[in-house]
């Protein structure tokens, strides 16, 4: 009975939208105004993006969801939620979950930290070769992820130059000094990959900021760091809010530079695996399914409830 | 009145942070590139100067094995001439890479600059929301590579699969770059001059609007193509033989090749980017920014 009721209603509101859709097609179709013709100009110039992300993103995410409640494992059929019991029963995903965003805040808040200090200095200072340093910042921000971990070897590894320096230094061997391949090293690497792209959405902020009022408050006897915690501050929140979000969402995504330096398995590379070895395609699609849900929410909410602005 | 901490200190911490942070991520990029002129690298600095046998096994110009094994060279075009064959020959992952990448810069050009235009240009309900999926990723590389997997499992590790990928996961910084330069036109006044003189509203887009907001457009192309060109983590993913595109090439040889060797690939890739920047600062912008500087 009830179910009959909840059938009558969804036709219903079924009904009441068709006219509505059937006018808006209508509109875009065979526009009378002004109005209507920049509507079908507007529907017309996001109708390529939109086809793309449908065609290569949403239809391909729609077949990772199905093939994470299948009952079949190279077949979408039936309805099991076996992958996701697996997933959120096992203390190993706990574990995995647990690593990935313990990993993914920590070097958001160390990258996004260096950040404000590099975008300030570059924005207020009268900085020697500032064009240069602005080129330095952002060139890593184009290399993969698997060359961040290359420059951490460089730099922490066996070889490396700063554990050769500190071994002749301290008369100990290198390779107990070498910490490239560990979960200090990882993190680095990730911090490696992360502040420029923090730096990047920073400088954005800090140009729209007021330098008058800073001026003022300098002026009325505000030190720098008076000036800064209660008139730069406030003016740059919105923008380190969407830093954070942003920086937070680059970290989770990583996952060359874990093949190189696999020392800890979050998110992304126990993802691979599953489709490695023992090759367990519903819980890799469950896995695909949850991070895909876990960023689209704490995006969406980021954006609806901070002031966070999203530049990049 | 004692001058207070932040006046004494403040301004030099601050520029200490930034030039430690420019070291951290410079430092390693030089050593890398020495390196890869290096014999070996054994103490503290690399030694053996100067040396190209590194780049010539990484180019393919020197007998390598295993998975160590350097580019491939394969015949790019062939010209009959008179009754012999004469082939240009390219270092197959190097053109396949750059092959790729063009793929993804067109579609980019194709769904990117109407978009951004639309965002830019008009007011409409939902404006913010189509802005947000336009300028943020939708999914990693890692997630569309299995997805690809699952919907196109014939496709996904062709070319074409490739290149759509790419498309689609570097579509946003066009977005942005092409944005960030309609911002600062007067748009309005240019689209509203031109259907006054009579051109029809494509016509207005395709040859008013677009062509002044050419450097953006440029500058937008180049970086996606430097990323797409780049991609590592969509590549690994999906690709299953053949050639392999360049990041796949770089991490066989980090995780595979002597440390000189490996050095002398990543800075092979570093020179691509480096010649990219050099671009993107003829069309005026500051290295990989998508704001105007």
């Amino acid at each position: 009975m009830s179910d009959r009721h909840a059938e009558n209603s969804s036709l219903s509101t079924v009904r009441a939208l068709t006219p509505r859709v059937v006018d808006a097609v209508e509109t875009v179709a065979n526009p009378v105004t002004e109005r209507e013709r920049e509507y079908r100009r507007i529907v017309a110039l996001c109708a390529p993006f939109a086809a793309l992300v449908l065609v290569a993103g949403l239809y391909p995410l729609s077949e990772v969801v199905r093939i994470s409640v299948s009952t079949a494992q190279y077949r979408s059929v039936g309805f099991s939620l076996d992958a996701y019991a697996t997933l959120f029963g096992d203390p190993y995903y706990r574990r995995v979950a647990f690593d990935s965003l313990w990993l993914t805040t920590g070097t958001t808040l160390v990258s996004v930290g260096l950040a404000v200090p590099i975008a300030h200095a570059l924005e207020k200072y009268d900085l020697p070769g500032e064009d240069l340093l602005v080129t330095l910042v952002s060139f890593p921000i184009s290399l993969p992820g698997i060359v961040a971990a290359f420059m951490i070897l460089v730099l922490f590894g066996n070889n490396g130059v700063v554990t050769a320096v500190a071994a002749t230094l301290t008369g100990s061997r290198p390779t107990d000094l070498a910490f490239a391949v560990s979960v200090p090293g990882l993190f680095v690497a990730f911090v490696y990959s992360m502040v420029p792209r923090a730096t990047l959405i920073l400088r954005g902020t800090y140009a729209e900021v007021d330098s008058a009022a800073e001026e003022a408050a300098q002026a009325l006897g505000a030190t720098p760091f008076e000036t800064f915690r209660y008139v730069t501050l406030p003016q740059i929140r919105p923008g380190i809010t969407g830093a954070l979000i942003l920086t937070f969402r680059t970290g989770l995504a990583i996952f060359g530079t874990l093949v190189v330096i696999q020392t800890l398995v979050v998110w992304t590379l126990q993802l691979s695996r599953e489709l490695g070895v023992g090759y367990d395609v519903q819980v890799a699609g469950a896995m695909a399914t949850v991070y895909f849900a876990f960023t689209f929410l704490f995006t969406v909410v980021g954006l609806r409830y901070t002031s966070a602005e999203v530049g990049i | 009145m004692r001058p207070s901490l932040s006046r004494r200190f403040g301004r030099s911490v601050v520029a200490l942070t930034l030039f430690a942070t420019v070291a951290f991520l410079i430092a390693p990029i030089v050593l890398t590139v020495v390196a890869s002129f290096a014999a070996s690298w054994t103490g503290v600095l690399p030694s053996g100067f100067v040396t190209f046998e590194n780049w010539r096994a990484v180019l393919g110009l020197a007998d390598t094995i295993g998975s160590q094994r350097s580019m491939g060279w394969s015949p790019l075009l062939s010209l009959p001439l008179g009754g012999e064959t004469l082939s240009v020959l390219v270092p197959a992952e190097l053109a396949f890479s750059i092959g790729l990448a063009l793929g993804g810069v067109l579609i980019n050009l194709v769904v990117g600059v109407p978009i951004a235009y639309a965002v830019s240009r008009y007011e409409f309900p939902g404006k913010e929301w189509v802005n947000a999926v336009s300028v943020l990723p939708l999914v990693p590389g890692v997630i569309l590579g299995v997805a690809f997997l699952r919907a196109y499992p014939d496709l996904s590790a062709t070319s074409f699969g490739l290149i759509v990928g790419y498309s689609l996961l570097k579509a946003p910084f066009m977005v942005m770059a092409v944005q960030s330069e309609f911002e600062s036109m007067p748009l309005r006044q240019l689209e509203e001059s031109a259907r006054s003189l009579g051109a029809s509203w494509p016509r207005t887009f395709l040859t008013v609007i677009v062509p002044n907001a050419r450097s953006g457009i440029v500058s937008g192309a180049i970086i996606c193509w430097a990323l797409a060109a780049a991609e590592f983590n969509f590549s690994y993913i999906v690709w299953a033989n053949g050639t392999q595109p360049l990041a796949l090439f770089l991490q066989r040889h980090i995780s595979n090749s002597s440390f000189t060797k490996a050095a002398a690939a990543v800075s092979m890739f570093f020179f691509i980017i480096v010649a990219v920047t050099l671009l993107l600062q003829r069309v005026g912008r500051r290295g990989f920014d998508t704001r105007g500087s």
